[in-house]
C-alpha cells in the first residue's frame, strides 16, 4: 500500500507551507495541515490519515499530549506517527520513540527528500505492524 | 781281700738310707740300749748298728768300739747288705775274702763277724753286726736273738721317723696356728659327705659370736648367715672347685653379723681328700674379715666413680702428664673424645698417640714456649691454640695449666684443664667482623674517680670516629676527647658525669673535629656499670650521624615547605570551596579537610568521617551511581563523579568528586587522595545553559527549517523557475543556511559531549565501507572545488575491526574531508587512507593545502579555532569541527593528531584500537 494521506500538525506556519509544498506539490500526497494539537484531534477521525507528522514542541498541547489524545480515538490506534523536532537531545528522541512514534525527523530537514523519507518510514511501519499482527 | 760289690738297687738303697735321717746324728738311747742288750745277750766284744753309706759305713750305735766309721771297701757289712740273711765269718784269718783285711790284721783284729741286714722301705740300709777278736760261730738260738734285735732296731728306726714326723707336724701346726691367730683368720674343716663342720673361735668371732653360741655347728650355721645375694654365687664357686675348674674355692661374700649388719668375709679353701669314688671328702679352709678392706675398696671405687663423673661432667679435659717433650699423658678425662675424636685411652702413656700430635702444627712451638717459660718462672699458663680433630676439623681450645714440683723444685707433673672455646672463638671472630662492619665504634669506656679515663676496648671504628687507633686510647682516653668540638665539651662532660653518678644510660649527640678540620656529628649511647675499684665502665656505641643530621635539617626545611604548601592549599581550598580528603582502602580510615565538613553541612566536632557517614549523605537517586563508581575505582584507581548530597538540614547540593590512588609502588596502605567541590551553583548555571541552548537551538532551527526548506524547494526548480540572478541569490542564501545549521549542530554536539549527554551506539565494524561512503558523500563537494578524492586502504584492513559509533566516526571523517577539500588548492587531491599501526587502525586524510602554521599548532583542537580568522568566512567553517572530532574520537577510546609542514599540506588522523 502506498502512502497517501498525511496529517501534519505544526504550529509554525512557515514550516507548514514548506511541508505542504514538499509533500503535496513535489510528491503528490494528500495532506491535511493542522496548526495545533486540538485541531488535529478533531480532524483525525474525519481525515483518517495513513501517517501523522507531528511537531514535538508546540504551545498549549505538545506533541506527546496530542499523540496520547489521538490514540484514544477509535481507528487511530495504529496510525504511524512521525515526530519532528528541533531538539536533538538523544534523551528526547528516545522519549518520543517510547510513547509510540515510529520515527523522529530532526529540524532542519531536507525538504526535497522529506516525501521519500516518510514513504519509507510508512512502508517500514506497515511491515512491522504485519509482523505484530501475525504474532 | 775281697772288696764288697754294690747291690743292684744301690741308688734306691741310698735314698732309703738318707730318708731315715740317721746319718751323722748323735747317739741315741733307744739304739744304744738295744746294742748294749745284744752285747750282753750274745757276749760279743763289739755290737754295732752300721749304716752303709755310699763309700763308708757309719755307726749309729756302737758297743765296744771307739771308731765311728770305716771305709766301705774294707767293711764286712758291705758284704752283709748284699744278702737277705745273716752273714757270718767264723774266722776271718781263715777266710780268703778277709784274711788280709786291715780290720783283721790290725785293730780291732776281727776274727768273728756276724751281720744281720737292717731293712727300711725294702732296702738294706745297714746292719746290726756282732764282732769278736776270737773265732766263733753263732748257734741257731743266737742267730734268732740277732734277728730279734735287728727287727727291734728296724722298728726303732720306723718309730723314730714317725716321732720325728709327728714332732715336725706338731711344730708346723703350732706355727700355722700361731700364724692364723696372728692374722686373725678363721678356719674351718668341712666333711663334705657328712656335713660335719669344725670351726675355730675366730670364725665365730668374725660374725660377732663365740663358738659356744653357734653350737650345734652344722651346714646351717653357715648357710643361715650368708647374704641371700651371695648364696648362689657361693655354690657355683664351690662346684667349680669340686669340678677341678679352680684349684681353690675362693669367694668373697657377706655374712650376717650378730648385730644384724653384714660383714664382708673372704673364704679360701680346698678339698684335701676325696672318697674312694672321687667325691670330695674333706675340705679345709680359712676365713678372713675383709669388711674394712671391702669398704675401703668400695669407698675407693665410689670416690673414683665420683671423680670420674665429676671429671666427665666438666666440659673440658682435665689431664696430668709428664713434663717430657711429648707430654706423655698419665691421665686424661673422657672429654678428650668429644674434643679430638680419640678416646682418652689412646693418649694415656702415649698408648697409640701423643697429645702433642693433635695440636695444630702451627701452634705447637708457641705452646711449648709458653709452657717452658711458665715452668721456668713457676707460674701457671693460659693459652688458646688449635687442635686437629680426628675428622680433620680444627677446634680452638683454651688450656689452663700449672706444674707440680717436688721439694727440690723439680717439675714432677703438669696438670691442666683444656676447654673447647671454638664457639667463643667463633663468636669472638664474628663479633670482631660485625664490629668492623658497624659504621661506628663499639667500645668500653672507663672513668676512674681520680679523673683518669680510658677505652679498655674499642673496635677499629674508633679511627673513623675520633681519628685514633684502639691501642692509642687503651690506657688514656684524652687523645680521643681532644677532638670534641669545644662548644660541645661541657655537655659531653656533664652527661658522662651524670651517667656515672646515677648509673643511667649515657646518650649524647655532639660534634668532633676530623683530621681535615671538618666537623662531624656523633651520636653515642652507653650503659654504665660500677666496678669494684670505684670506677665506672660504660659499654656503648658511637656512630657518625652527620648524614642523618643533614637529612634532619633538610627534613625540617621540607617540613617548613610542607607547612607553607599546606597553608596555601588550605587557603586555596577555603577560597575555592574545594575540600580534600584521603582514605586508606587497606585500613578503612578517612580524613576530610574542613571544607568537606562545610560542603556536607557537618560540624567537624560532631562527626567522624567514615564510609557510612558519606554514603548516608548521598542523594538516594544518586547512591547507585556513587556505589558503582566506587566499585570501578577499586580497579581503575580513579574517581570522577558528579552527584547530589543532602545536608543534615535537608538542603540538596551538587558535588564533583575527583580522586586517585597514590602511586601504587609507594602505597602499601592503598591510600587514595581526592577532592570534593560544591558545584551546585555551576550545576544550576549548567541547567540554565542547557535549557538556554535547547531553547535557542529550537528557536533557531524552527525558522531555519523554513528558510532551508524554502530555499531547497526553490533550488529544486520544481516549484518555480527562477531568473538566473535570483537563482544565484538563492544559492548564496542556501549555502549560508547550511553553514548556520552546521554551526548550531556542532555547538549542540559539543555541549552534549561536555554534559555527557551524547549517546554512542558502539558497534564492532570494518571501516572500509564507511570510508567508501565518506568518499562518496564528499564527491560532489570535492567536484565543486575541483579536488580529486582518493582512497587508499591497506590490504589487511579488510580483515580487521574496530569498535565505534558508525555515525560519529563518519562525522569525524566528514569533518576531515571537508576541511581538506576546503583548504586544498584547486585541482589538488585529497587522500583518505587506512593503515595498520601496531594494534591500532589509523585513518588519515592528507591534503595539499598550505599546512598548519607553527603558532597555531597548540590550539588547533580548541574551540572556535581557525588559523586565519578571516578564512572561516571564505571557507565556511565553524571553528568547532576539530574540537568536536577530538571529543568524539576520545569518547570512542581513540586518539587524534595531525602532522604538517607549512606549505606541504596537512595530514589529520585518528587511531582506533583494534577490536578482537
Amino acid at each position: 500500500m502506498q502512502l497517501d494521506k498525511i496529517l501534519h500538525v505544526e504550529d509554525d506556519e512557515s514550516i507548514r507551507i514548506i511541508v505542504e509544498m514538499a509533500l503535496v506539490d513535489i510528491c503528490g500526497f494528500t495532506l491535511l495541515a493542522c496548526d495545533g494539537g486540538q485541531e488535529a484531534i478533531s480532524q483525525v477521525e474525519g481525515f483518517t490519515p495513513d501517517l501523522i507528522l507531528l511537531d514535538a514542541m508546540m504551545p498549549g498541547m505538545d506533541g506527546i499530549q496530542t499523540l496520547n489524545e489521538i490514540r484514544k480515538k477509535p481507528n487511530c490506534l495504529n496510525i504511524p506517527v512521525v515526530f519532528m523536532t528541533a531538539r536533538i537531545q538523544d534523551s528526547e528522541k528516545q522519549e518520543y520513540l517510547a510513547v509510540g512514534a515510529v520515527a523522529v525527523i530532526e529540524k532542519p530537514f531536507d525538504a526535497m527528500s522529506l516525501g521519500d523519507r516518510l514513504e519509507s518510514i510508512y512502508q517500514a511501519s506497515l511491515i512491522s505492524q504485519e509482523i505484530h499482527n501475525q504474532e | 781281700m775281697q772288696t764288697p760289690v754294690f747291690p743292684l738297687s744301690e741308688t734306691e738303697r741310698l735314698t732309703a738310707l738318707n730318708n731315715t735321717g740317721l746319718l751323722d746324728t748323735g747317739p741315741e738311747e733307744r739304739f744304744d740300749r738295744l746294742t748294749h742288750l745284744a752285747q750282753l745277750c750274745l757276749g760279743t766284744e763289739i755290737v754295732l748298728i752300721s749304716l752303709v753309706d755310699s763309700n763308708r759305713q757309719w755307726f749309729k750305735s756302737k758297743q765296744g768300739l771307739d771308731a765311728c766309721e770305716t771305709s766301705r771297701d774294707i767293711s764286712f757289712c758291705g758284704h752283709t747288705i748284699l744278702g737277705d740273711s745273716i752273714f757270718e765269718v767264723a774266722d776271718a784269718l781263715l777266710d780268703s775274702r778277709f784274711a788280709d783285711n786291715p780290720l783283721v790284721v790290725s785293730a780291732p783284729f776281727i776274727r768273728f763277724y756276724a751281720g744281720v741286714p737292717l731293712v727300711c722301705n725294702g732296702e738294706n740300709i745297714g746292719t746290726l753286726c756282732f764282732i769278736d777278736s776270737k773265732p766263733r760261730q753263732f748257734t741257731d738260738k743266737e742267730r734268732d736273738i740277732a734277728y730279734g734285735f735287728a727287727k727291734s732296731i728296724e722298728q726303732e728306726i720306723i718309730d723314730r721317723l714317725q716321732e720325728q714326723a709327728h714332732e715336725q707336724l706338731t711344730a708346723s701346726e703350732l706355727m700355722y696356728r700361731s700364724v692364723l691367730e696372728g692374722t686373725r683368720v678363721g678356719t674351718w674343716q668341712w666333711n663334705v659327705q657328712t656335713g660335719d663342720i669344725v670351726l675355730n673361735e675366730r670364725w665365730a668371732e668374725i660374725i660377732g659370736y663365740t663358738l659356744a653360741e653357734l653350737e650345734p655347728i652344722s651346714n646351717e650355721t653357715w648357710a643361715a648367715r650368708i647374704h641371700p645375694d651371695d648364696n648362689i654365687k657361693s655354690s657355683t664357686s664351690l662346684q667349680e672347685h669340686f669340678n677341678d675348674e679352680n684349684p681353690f674355692y675362693d669367694f668373697k661374700c657377706r655374712m650376717k653379723h650378730k648385730d644384724g649388719h653384714y660383714v664382708w668375709i673372704h673364704d679360701k679353701g680346698r678339698v684335701i681328700s676325696k672318697t674312694s669314688n672321687g667325691k670330695p671328702l674333706m675340705m679345709y679352709g680359712t676365713r678372713a674379715d675383709i669388711t674394712k678392706q671391702k669398704n675401703n675398696e668400695l669407698d675407693l671405687l665410689q670416690s673414683r666413680d665420683q671423680f670420674k663423673t665429676l671429671v666427665a661432667n666438666i666440659p673440658g679435659v682435665t689431664y696430668r702428664c709428664n713434663p717430657d717433650k711429648k707430654w706423655t699423658m698419665l691421665f686424661m678425662s673422657d672429654y678428650i673424645y668429644s674434643l679430638s675424636g680419640y678416646p682418652a685411652s689412646e693418649f694415656t702413656d702415649n698408648y697409640s698417640r701423643s697429645y702433642v700430635n693433635i695440636i695444630h702444627p702451627e701452634d705447637r712451638a708457641l705452646l711449648d714456649k709458653i709452657v717452658q717459660e711458665s715452668l721456668l718462672n713457676q707460674t701457671s699458663w693460659v693459652f688458646n691454640y688449635r687442635i686437629v680433630h680426628k675428622n680433620g676439623s680444627v677446634k680452638w681450645v683454651e688450656e689452663r695449666g700449672s706444674a707440680e714440683y717436688d721439694s727440690a723444685g723439680n717439675v714432677q707433673f703438669l696438670n691442666g684443664f683444656i676447654q673447647d672455646v671454638s664457639k667463643q672463638k667463633k663468636l669472638q671472630d664474628q663479633l670482631l667482623k660485625l664490629t668492623q662492619q658497624l659504621p661506628g665504634v663499639v667500645y668500653q669506656y672507663q672513668l676512674w674517680p681520680d679523673g683518669r679515663s680510658a677505652f679498655p676496648y674499642a673496635s677499629s671504628g674508633i679511627e673513623d670516629i675520633y681519628g685514633v687507633k684502639p691501642e692509642d686510647v687503651v690506657t688514656d682516653a684524652s687523645n680521643a676527647f681532644s677532638t670534641i668540638y669545644p662548644e660541645d665539651v661541657p655537655a659531653v662532660s656533664q652527661s658522662i658525669e651524670l651517667s656515672s653518678q646515677q648509673l643511667t644510660i649515657w646518650e649524647q649527640e655532639y660534634r668532633v673535629y676530623r683530621n681535615d678540620k671538618s666537623i662531624i656529628w656523633l651520636s653515642g649511647r652507653a650503659t654504665p656499670e660500677r666496678m669494684p675499684d670505684g670506677s665506672t665502665l660504660w659499654h656503648g656505641y658511637i656512630h657518625d650521624i652527620t648524614q642523618t643530621k643533614e637529612y634532619y635539617l633538610q627534613l625540617e626545611d621540607l617540613n617548613l615547605q610542607l607547612n607553607v604548601t599546606q597553608q596555601s592549599l588550605d587557603l586555596a581550598s577555603e577560597q575555592a570551596k574545594i575540600g580534600y580528603w584521603h582514605a586508606s582502602f587497606e585500613h578503612g580510615t578517612f580524613w576530610w579537610s574542613p571544607i568537606i565538613y562545610q560542603i556536607f553541612g557537618f560540624n567537624a566536632e560532631d562527626v567522624v568521617p567514615s564510609s557510612s557517614l558519606f554514603k548516608n549523605s548521598v542523594h538516594p537517586d544518586d547512591i547507585d551511581k556513587v556505589l558503582k563508581s566506587e566499585q570501578q575505582t577499586r580497579s581503575t584507581g580513579i574517581v570522577n563523579e558528579v552527584y547530589r548530597i543532602i545536608r543534615p538540614n535537608g538542603e540538596v547540593r551538587w558535588v564533583h568528586e575527583l580522586g586517585q590512588l597514590v602511586n601504587k609502588e609507594l602505597n602499601p596502605d592503598k591510600i587514595m587522595i581526592g577532592s570534593v567541590q560544591d558545584i551546585t551553583e555551576r550545576m544550576t548555571l549548567q541547567k540554565i545553559k542547557d535549557e538556554f541552548i535547547s531553547t535557542v537551538s529550537h528557536e533557531l532551527r524552527t525558522p531555519l527549517t523554513s528558510i532551508y526548506g524554502a530555499l531547497s524547494l526553490l533550488q529544486s526548480g520544481k516549484i518555480a523557475t527562477l531568473p538566473a540572478k535570483a537563482e544565484k541569490l538563492v544559492e548564496v542564501a542556501s549555502s549560508n543556511c547550511k553553514q548556520l545549521s552546521r554551526l548550531i549542530n556542532d555547538l549542540l554536539d559539543i555541549e552534549k559531549l561536555a554534559a555527557g549527554k551524547m549517546l554512542f551506539e558502539m558497534k564492532r565494524l570494518n571501516v572500509v565501507p564507511l570510508l567508501q561512503r565518506a568518499i562518496n558523500d564528499h564527491q560532489p563537494f570535492a567536484d565543486l572545488h575541483k579536488i580529486t578524492l582518493t582512497l587508499h586502504v591497506d590490504k589487511q584492513i579488510d580483515e580487521l575491526f574496530v569498535y565505534v559509533d558508525e555515525h560519529r566516526l563518519l562525522q569525524i571523517l566528514t569533518n576531515f574531508l571537508s576541511n581538506a577539500v576546503k583548504f586544498s588548492p584547486e585541482s589538488g587531491s585529497v587522500m583518505l587512507s587506512a593503515t595498520l599501526t601496531a594494534d591500532e587502525i589509523e585513518i588519515a586524510v592528507q591534503d595539499q593545502g598550505t599546512g598548519i602554521p607553527e603558532d597555531f599548532k597548540s590550539k588547533i583542537f580548541g574551540k572556535f579555532s581557525q588559523a586565519d580568522a578571516s578564512s572561516s568566512k571564505v571557507k565556511g567553517g565553524t571553528g568547532l569541527g576539530l574540537a568536536l572530532c577530538k571529543n568524539l574520537i576520545e569518547a570512542m577510546n581513540g586518539s587524534i593528531d595531525y602532522s604538517s609542514e607549512p606549505g606541504c599540506g596537512a595530514r589529520f588522523f585518528v587511531r582506533l584500537p583494534l577490536s578482537v
